[in-house]
């Protein structure tokens, strides 16, 4: 597929506006639709768009799979470790009125810091698995 | 409320033919590709109903990604569906049968939208009064998903990545094989 110029530049082209989207409807989910759900979605489809066209190897080196899988269970230990810093302060599992200097501000940090962990790992999940289906074909010729 | 009717209508007709065209295929490029517009009909439900989180989710989850995923484990199935010898007759008629009971119940459903239900009376006030005042956050969905219902989103999020790790751990297993194979063909290249 790489040497179809339009699906090159077109793709070149929407890669930067992709992820723009996604950190959008990610950090904007507290006011409109959307949140860490459907922005890992869109931040994963822009890289597994990249590896499509460019081949798999090549989006392995704009994305590299170990950090990838660094980056997936950091996603579960933010959302978690949110949850222990809250009892760390005295209030329950996962209540965030303690996290800031008033109890909204609190709630604030807490549903945004969630929603990153949610976001981080939905997407990094996303991608580890197109690159686990895409190279799978490698593995068994051998 | 006509044009209402109308637009649901239209959808739940498009949707219908989708699954009977479903049933019919036999190649799987054209299931896979069919699926993803029940996904986008259904989205598009969602949006009739004022579920717009939920109508974001299901266009970038259900026919958006799922389909890559379908397309990427595509090549490994043939690439057409074997005929089944089995008959067919059975299934249609448990089929039938369960949605004639769906529908048949659906009549003691409340109306939709109605004030009086008992899904709006239990503990949805509280929500939509905490989320302005306790929260501060205009978009109740994500109140009620990342600070009310902290759990369940923990355990979701959990689930999505128990299943990536185990869908790894299957399909990786002989990768330290195919590192040694790869890796001096790549140095040929650089040569080159």
């Amino acid at each position: 597929m790489h040497n179809n110029p339009i699906l090159r530049i077109s793709t070149k082209i929407l890669f930067a506006p992709i992820i723009l989207f996604g950190l959008y409807v990610q950090f904007h989910g507290d006011f409109g639709p959307g949140g860490g759900f459907q922005a890992g979605v869109i931040v994963a489809s822009a890289f597994i768009l990249y590896s499509l066209v460019f081949g798999i190897e090549t989006g392995k080196k704009l994305f590299p799979s170990n950090i990838n899988l660094i980056l997936l269970a950091l996603g579960g230990i933010i959302y978690g470790g949110v949850g222990i810093v809250s009892m760390l302060l005295g209030d329950e599992f996962l209540a965030y009125n303690l996290l800031g200097s008033s109890p909204q501000s609190g709630q604030h940090i807490g549903i945004l810091l969630v929603e990153l962990g949610v976001g981080l790992t939905v997407s990094n999940v996303m991608i580890a698995l197109f690159n686990a289906f895409a190279s799978y074909d490698n593995i068994k010729e051998k | 409320m006509i044009s209402e009717l109308l637009i649901n209508a239209f959808l739940v007709t498009i949707m219908l033919s989708i699954a009977i065209a479903l049933i019919k295929t036999r190649t799987v490029i054209f299931t896979v590709i069919l699926t993803s517009a029940y996904s986008l009909v259904a989205a598009l439900m969602f949006i009739t109903l004022d579920a717009v989180d939920v109508a974001f989710t299901e266009a970038s989850v259900g026919a958006g990604i799922s389909t890559i995923l379908f397309l990427a484990a595509m090549a490994y199935l043939p690439k057409k569906e074997e005929e089944s010898i089995s008959s067919e007759f059975i299934p249609a008629l448990s089929c039938i049968i369960l949605g004639g009971i769906l529908i048949w119940c659906s009549y003691d459903l409340p109306e939709i939208g109605q004030f009086t239900a008992p899904i709006h009376q239990h503990i949805a006030p509280e929500y939509i009064k905490g989320s302005k005042e306790d929260i501060g956050i205009p978009n109740i969905v994500t109140s009620v998903l990342a600070s009310y219902r902290g759990y369940d989103t923990f355990g979701e999020t959990i689930v999505v990545f128990t299943a990536g790790v185990a869908v790894l751990a299957l399909l990786q297993k002989k990768d330290p094989a195919k590192k040694n194979k790869s890796q001096p063909k790549q140095k040929i290249r650089k040569n080159a």
